[in-house]
């Protein structure tokens, strides 16, 4: 990264005084390096620093809602919104954005036609994105790994059995699949709304781990191969050590770095496809979410900006600061990048 | 008739009773709504729609003043309309379907033609000579055929296509249709003859049709004093007999004997029409052959026609689009001023208690009161008093002899939570112990908004609301009475458009014993007896004991939750001439519409 390359040449060029005493020469792991590295790129902190602010929005959501006083309840529509239609305004709200000025009862303003305070959805929205986004990352993470160790490490028939269940896998399109799932569910569950709820929640969140894991397992698949051929690995199985060990202290941590960089990108590509879900109306369903209210908002885009820009400003935030911190953490642990 | 667009939200209410008189009492005509600065839409009442007959109409159809020929016209219907599945004449029935057919494409026995200066509709012959001969008790009708009339092809349409129209009316499989209320209703055999595709009367001749010469007599089961208004339908209109007309193949370009014939189908996206030379205007009293093309397209994205009809470009120009979101209403009415067209449709939305398991009538009144009607209208996405405006009578307006009252003490039903908790303290209920359990249709934001609102309401007037999310049709869950969650809910619902202005098109399919789509399961003797009746009084005295029997329904059992009637809001573009209501439906008036030049 050319930034990167101005920030630290002068620093290079700074270092010509000759190497002191005091500097000890200390054996670095290469994830130390890795780390130095990330703490001195700048976007790369800046990008952290708000994903770590969504992660608190998240685990606080409740907890603000409650410090802005807003909530999810119901408004009777036409006491919140204008139901006259003569009017211009109509199914607009009767305070606040967009005609009225800011309204320190609901800051972001509430929903046209429903009422619904937009901060309290917002913010239980990046709840639920994250909440799903993360759990998503951690089980299709840990279904690749084990998968791509194994298939990697045993090689034969289970490689075999393995690599085709990965391409089969690949050959499943998630939307496709999760079209094709909720009406089953829906069908299963629909007169038990509340069960209906949980079971869609975590349904989604299945749908996008199971759907997700291939592209790391390959990964992993083709890193373990080679790896398993090196001497040190050599040494491990002739002295006895067994496989699991030699898989878990031997191999995994000279995976670490591709498991991050997969993590790091795995991460917004989630939220978007979460999001999108909702949009399209098979997302989660009694629960707020931020491609609900995208649904909602694309109508109203015209007459009441401010109900389209909050999610989607939310949802950018979230997944540019992901991406350009996957970016980092990348280029921070390729020994390759130049810098 | 049942409305295409799905039951989002149904709702009643208690608007100021002008705008309920508004949407009933002008008597057709252009009367402009409203006197907001920037322009007026024109409202056009339901008038009578369509209780006028003239039976000595003939064609050639009176010139519409000043139209000229040619030109394209394109019409989006935006979704929730989905349109036509099948082409096939004989399952029509629905808004969008029946106003495409009838109009433009199949002819049938009778038709409606609209009065240019008032716009109400009237019955006049199409197919047949006059409306229909029939005997003292109205058990035997008589059509005579007009000659010289041609399918697209030239071949000539013969009595016998009639015939075997009348004997597909009765399937009850693939092409099961308003034939189901009428032909097997009222019709010779009714209840034995399944139509040509059925195994067991496949072959079979059907009795109660005759033809000697051009003339066909129709026999009845039952007294039927509404057959010229049924014959009126495409499903009472000629169907060429042998392989060429099996269903389904047939549904997707069938033989046109209107001014129009398919140029292309895909059931539920686009239909395009092309001028069908043989057509004779001669024969035809009621339809006009101006326009060159007919593009029709369905399902189309909501916001993307309304910016459309908005934005007066030259495509817009020559568009119609039938119907407009509740968030454009302003700016619509500001930019379009007289193309924006509030049509009345004689349609009732209802919420239906079950009736077994909610018997105690002051638990169903206070569902009644327990509704919030405007709330669930605004949030459903309607536009408070025009789309929806607040009903009382089973009957919407525009039915003959119609008479509006209040269902409960002689009021009209407004939300009142204070009401209903009162009236479930008379039936002995403790508040919040009342389970109402009703499905909405959960991949439809604007469902869920209402929903919300509904459940809000009903836990403010003592109900523990139950509402439970559907994908799909609310239809399929209604109608289903295996299906689980239909089971489950003591409240369902449905929205009903009158197939003619009579009360024997609204009140026996919707609150006689076992008809499937009295959702509510209501049953009363009295009610039964009183609908076999009523067919045969003599003719002037029925609509007034429709309408008698209407209010005794309500008020005496209160079945079922009037939320309201409901208007369209139709926008054309400004060379389209001619743009008209069609009040017996609630689409554009087809026949009669030009592009100016």
């Amino acid at each position: 990264m050319s930034h990167q390359l101005e920030q630290l040449e002068p620093a290079l060029v700074d270092d010509e005084r000759p190497v002191s005493e005091d500097r000890e020469i200390a054996g670095k792991s290469p994830l130390q390096i890795a780390f130095g590295r990330l703490l001195r790129d700048k976007i790369a902190m800046a990008s952290l620093t708000v994903v770590i602010l969504f992660a608190l929005i998240a685990i606080f959501a409740p907890l603000l809602a409650h410090l802005f006083n807003v909530n999810l309840d119901t408004q009777s529509t036409c006491e919140v919104t204008d139901c006259n239609a003569a009017s211009y305004s109509y199914g607009l709200p009767l305070k606040g954005p967009p005609l009225h000025g800011f309204d320190p009862e609901h800051p972001f303003g509430i929903a046209p036609q429903n009422g619904v305070d937009n901060l309290a959805f917002w913010l239980y929205g990046a709840r639920n994105s994250l909440f799903i986004a993360t759990m998503a990352t951690i089980i299709s993470t840990f279904i690749g790994l084990t998968l791509g160790l194994i298939a990697g490490y045993a090689g034969g028939i289970v490689d075999r059995m393995i690599s085709f269940l990965t391409d089969l896998f690949l050959a499943v399109p998630y939307i496709l699949a999760a079209l094709s799932l909720a009406p089953i569910l829906d069908e299963r569950f629909a007169i038990h709304p509340a069960l209906q709820s949980k079971v869609t929640f975590w349904s989604l969140i299945g749908i996008l781990s199971v759907l997700g894991w291939m592209y790391l397992a390959r990964l992993m698949r083709g890193e373990v191969l080679s790896l398993r051929e090196r001497e040190y690995v050599e040494a491990a199985r002739l002295i006895g050590m067994p496989t699991r060990r030699i898989l878990v202290r031997e191999i995994l941590p000279n995976l670490v770095a591709p498991i991050v960089v997969a993590i790091s990108l795995g991460l917004p590509a989630y939220v978007t496809a979460e999001a999108g879900l909702a949009f399209l109306g098979i997302g989660i369903v009694g629960r707020p979410s931020w491609g609900q209210t995208i649904d909602a908002a694309t109508n109203w885009w015209q007459r009441y900006p401010l109900y389209l820009w909050e999610p989607v400003i939310g949802i950018v935030l979230l997944v540019v600061a992901l991406n350009l911190l996957g970016d980092s953490i990348r280029d921070a642990l390729d020994p390759k990048t130049r810098r | 008739m049942r409305l295409t667009k799905p039951l989002a939200v149904a709702a009643a209410g208690a608007l100021a009773m002008s705008l309920a008189a508004c949407g009933g009492g002008g008597n057709g005509g252009n009367g402009n709504g409203g006197n907001q600065p920037g322009g007026t839409p024109t409202y056009q009442g339901a008038g009578t729609a369509g209780s006028a007959k003239d039976a000595t109409a003939k064609g050639p159809a009176q010139p519409i003043p000043n139209a000229t020929s040619g030109g394209t016209v394109t019409v989006l219907y935006p979704s929730p309309d989905t349109g036509l599945a099948t082409l096939d004449p004989s399952p029509g029935w629905s808004v969008t379907g029946n106003a495409i057919e009838q109009d433009l494409v199949a002819r049938s026995l009778t038709t409606f033609r609209q009065d240019p200066k008032t716009g109400d509709m009237s019955l006049v012959p199409d197919l047949a000579t006059d409306l229909g001969q029939h005997n003292a008790d109205f058990t035997e009708w008589s059509f005579t055929l007009k000659s010289g009339i041609k399918y697209e092809n030239g071949k000539p349409v013969t009595p016998q296509d009639i015939k075997f129209g009348i004997e597909r009316s009765f399937d009850l499989g693939s092409l099961v249709g308003p034939g189901s209320q009428y032909s097997a209703a009222y019709f010779l055999d009714g209840d034995k003859y399944k139509g040509p595709y059925d195994k067991a009367t496949k072959g079979q001749d059907y009795k109660g049709v005759t033809i000697k010469g051009n003339k066909i007599t129709i026999k009845m089961s039952k007294p039927f004093p509404d057959m010229d208004y049924w014959g009126s339908f495409e499903a009472m209109g000629p169907i060429p007999q042998g392989n060429v007309s099996n269903p389904p193949k047939y549904g997707l370009h069938p033989w046109a004997t209107g001014p129009y014939k398919v140029q292309s189908f895909q059931p539920n996206q686009q239909l395009v029409l092309v001028k069908n030379n043989q057509w004779d205007p001669n024969t035809d009293p009621a339809r006009h052959q101006y326009v060159d093309k007919w593009i029709m397209k369905f399902d189309q994205d909501p916001e993307k026609t309304d910016q459309i009809a908005l934005s007066g470009n030259q495509a817009s120009q020559t568009t119609i689009t039938t119907s407009l979101l509740a968030q454009n209403y302003a700016d619509a009415k500001q930019k379009l001023g007289s193309r924006l067209v509030q049509g009345s449709q004689p349609c009732t939305y209802f919420n239906y208690p079950d009736y077994k398991k909610i018997s105690n009538i002051k638990i169903r009144q206070a569902l009644g009161y327990a509704y919030p009607y405007q709330d669930a209208w605004s949030a459903g996405g309607e536009i408070v008093g025009v789309t929806r405006v607040p009903g009382n009578a089973i009957l919407p307006p525009g039915m003959v002899g119609r008479k509006t009252y209040g269902p409960i003490d002689g009021q009209q039903v407004t939300y009142d939570p204070q009401k209903a908790k009162q009236l479930l303290k008379e039936a002995g209920v403790k508040p919040g112990t009342y389970k109402v359990s009703w499905v909405y249709k959960k991949d439809d934001p604007q469902g869920v908004n209402a929903m919300q609102q509904i459940s809000k309401a009903y836990k403010a007037s003592g109900f523990v609301p139950n509402p439970i999310g559907v994908t799909g049709s609310l239809y399929d869950t209604w109608t289903n009475p295996d299906d689980k969650v239909n089971k489950s809910l003591n409240l369902r619902g449905v929205a009903w458009c009158s197939d003619w202005p009579s009360g024997l098109t609204f009140i026996p399919p919707l609150f006689q014993s076992n008809q499937l789509y009295n959702t509510g399961y209501f049953s009363e003797k009295s009610v039964d007896n009183r609908i076999k009746q009523i067919p045969t009084l003599p003719l002037n005295q029925q609509p007034a004991a429709w309408s008698d029997l209407d209010k005794t329904i309500e008020t005496k059992f209160y079945p079922a939750i009037n939320t309201g009637y409901s208007n369209v809001m139709m926008t054309y573009g400004s060379k389209i001439g001619n743009f008209n209501n069609d009040p017996n439906y609630g689409a554009p008036n087809y026949r009669d519409i030009y592009v100016k030049k």
